[in-house]
């Protein structure tokens, strides 16, 4: 255990000295939250304010800040690193250490999303809050049952990353799946619209999918969109049946691993 | 006139290095199919994002679905285009980091040329297909009074835009001159521009309204020349005339950017040994 928790700590460590990207990725998500709830707000701007599907228009605001602030922390684009190891071959030199594959990679992301919390998320959900009246979370209990439910996302979101990376075994050039699995995000996981928007033979399916855990569950909890014990159990669900996957698919993989060179 | 001469032969020299880059992508045909394809996944996600919200909702401030996707063509044209161009700038970072930005100075062809060309990449063509197509689709659903003066119009700004994206792309490269850093908050006006101007102008705050106005004029080649096509009041009241000022913002603002190159350029100390 102790080795993992080390491992955390070190990635925590590490995104903490990126200061420099660190300000520029806070002005970035915060333009980019600027932009979304304009485009929300001015589509509210047609209902005279009213609900839309059981979402307000600072519900809906206030999602939007959330996800943004969020983004980092569930890490959504562009991790490739167990796919990149896989074909420079350095695969088989983690594979010699004596630790879990699947808990040593989990460890370190775990590590890094609680600095990313600390350093991009909190300070995202700040500047949106000085920009725009968001909601508190609607309880006292909601509130407390944020803070899992952002833990599970990051689970959650690390299963499906490395699911995809581990593909890396049998598809050489993974930027095809990249696309269609960013192209999925954007629609499917609740990052850029509530998904109650969707037309309803969509949300039907979409329910069934674990994107939604990735991003928007945290979200619909804080704003008491979703009671807690779904919310958090649709997360369970979903961290234990990918984890589980991941180890899977690695065993599989494993069996394929031809090392080169001495 | 020599100077022409030059120019002319620059321009030669540079498409031909163009042409070798992209004769070297088609023999990955694989990865060159799978990129065009991907962008062109990521962009439509985003576009059936804008139809389920529309769906939900009636109007967009005061604009209808085909309206905002008459803007989405536009922009998406402009800033597939200027992407594709810009690949090479995007990559000067690199070269100055690595020492390889020497090779680009003693060469005997205008830098910016040259930097421009030392990447071309088409994998924004499927950005660019898809911009076409729903501008098409967007001309098919509205009823356009087309006459001379906005077919001029339209064509004037998609120009400007193309120029004032890849000044834009090129802010990164300059700074770079001065810092090793990467500057990435650039993105929040290239990516982020592009968004935005996507939608209807007056929809945003005031600040950014003002920024992406007055200090990057990309509201001025977009929302502006549109508002005059389609025959839209303009909110923010500025005067009648504001529809036609792209060619002129764009200038003055690749005229900076230029200045600014050229500073980048006097300003640069090999990293190399």
């Amino acid at each position: 255990m102790r080795v993992y928790l080390e491992l955390g700590i070190r990635s925590f460590r590490q995104v903490l000295t990126y200061r420099g990207a660190t300000l520029a990725g806070l002005f970035t998500n915060s333009i980019f939250g600027v932009i979304l709830a304009s485009i929300f707000l001015g589509f509210y701007a047609s209902t005279g304010g009213a609900d839309v599907r059981g979402w307000s228009q600072s519900q809906t605001l206030t999602l939007t800040w959330l996800n943004q602030s969020m983004l980092m922390v569930v890490y959504m684009w562009g991790w490739w690193e167990v796919a990149r190891s896989i074909q420079t071959g350095s695969i088989a030199m983690d594979f010699l250490k004596p630790v879990n594959f699947v808990s040593y990679w989990l460890s370190r992301d775990l590590g890094r999303a609680l600095a990313h919390l600390l350093v991009r998320g909190l300070p995202t959900f700040i500047i949106g809050n000085l920009l725009y009246d968001l909601l508190p979370p609607q309880s006292a209990a909601n509130a407390i049952a944020f803070l899992p439910s952002v833990a599970f996302a990051v689970v959650v979101s690390f299963a499906f990353r490395f699911l995809l990376n581990i593909t890396g075994f049998w598809v050489i050039d993974h930027r095809g799946i990249n696309y269609v699995a960013m192209a999925t995000l954007n629609l499917l996981s609740g990052f850029m619209i509530p998904l109650a928007f969707l037309p309803d033979p969509v949300l039907a399916i979409v329910n069934l999918l674990p994107f939604r855990a990735i991003i928007m569950i945290p979200g619909e909890i804080y704003l008491g969109q979703i009671p807690i014990w779904e919310g958090i159990g649709i997360q369970l669900f979903w961290s234990v049946a990918m984890l589980a996957a991941s180890a899977w698919l690695l065993s599989l993989g494993e069996r394929k691993v031809v090392v080169q060179g001495g | 006139m020599d100077s022409l001469n030059t120019l002319r032969e620059e321009l030669g020299i540079s498409w031909r290095i163009a042409a070798l880059r992209l004769r070297g992508q088609m023999e990955y045909r694989s990865s060159f199919l799978m990129q065009i394809a991907g962008s062109f996944i990521i962009n439509f996600s985003e576009l059936l994002v804008l139809f389920a919200l529309f769906n939900r909702f009636d109007n967009l401030g005061g604009w209808s679905l085909h309206e905002v996707i008459f803007l989405h063509g536009v922009s998406q044209i402009t800033f597939s285009i200027a992407d594709t161009l810009s690949n090479g700038i995007d990559t000067v970072p690199t070269l100055i980091r690595e020492g390889e930005f020497d090779r680009v100075l003693i060469r005997p062809v205008s830098s910016y040329l040259q930097a421009m060309v030392s990447e071309v990449s088409l994998r924004h063509l499927g950005m660019l297909a898809q911009g076409v197509i729903i501008f098409v689709y967007a001309l098919a659903t509205i009823d356009i009074d087309w006459t001379a003066a906005k077919i001029i119009l339209l064509v004037t700004a998609i120009v400007s835009g193309i120029a004032l994206f890849t000044a834009l792309f090129t802010v990164e490269a300059i700074l770079s001159f001065w810092t090793v850093n990467s500057v990435e908050a650039i993105n929040a006006f290239t990516y982020g521009g592009s968004d935005l101007a996507q939608y209807p102008l007056h929809i945003f705050a005031r600040s950014i309204r003002w920024l992406f106005l007055w200090i990057v004029p990309i509201g001025f080649v977009v929302y502006y020349p549109a508002l005059a096509i389609l025959d839209k009041p303009d909110p923010l009241g500025l005067p009648g005339f504001a529809s036609y000022l792209a060619p002129v913002m764009a200038l003055v603002f690749c005229i900076v950017i230029g200045y600014g190159w050229q500073l980048g350029i006097r300003h640069y100390r090999s990293t190399g040994s």
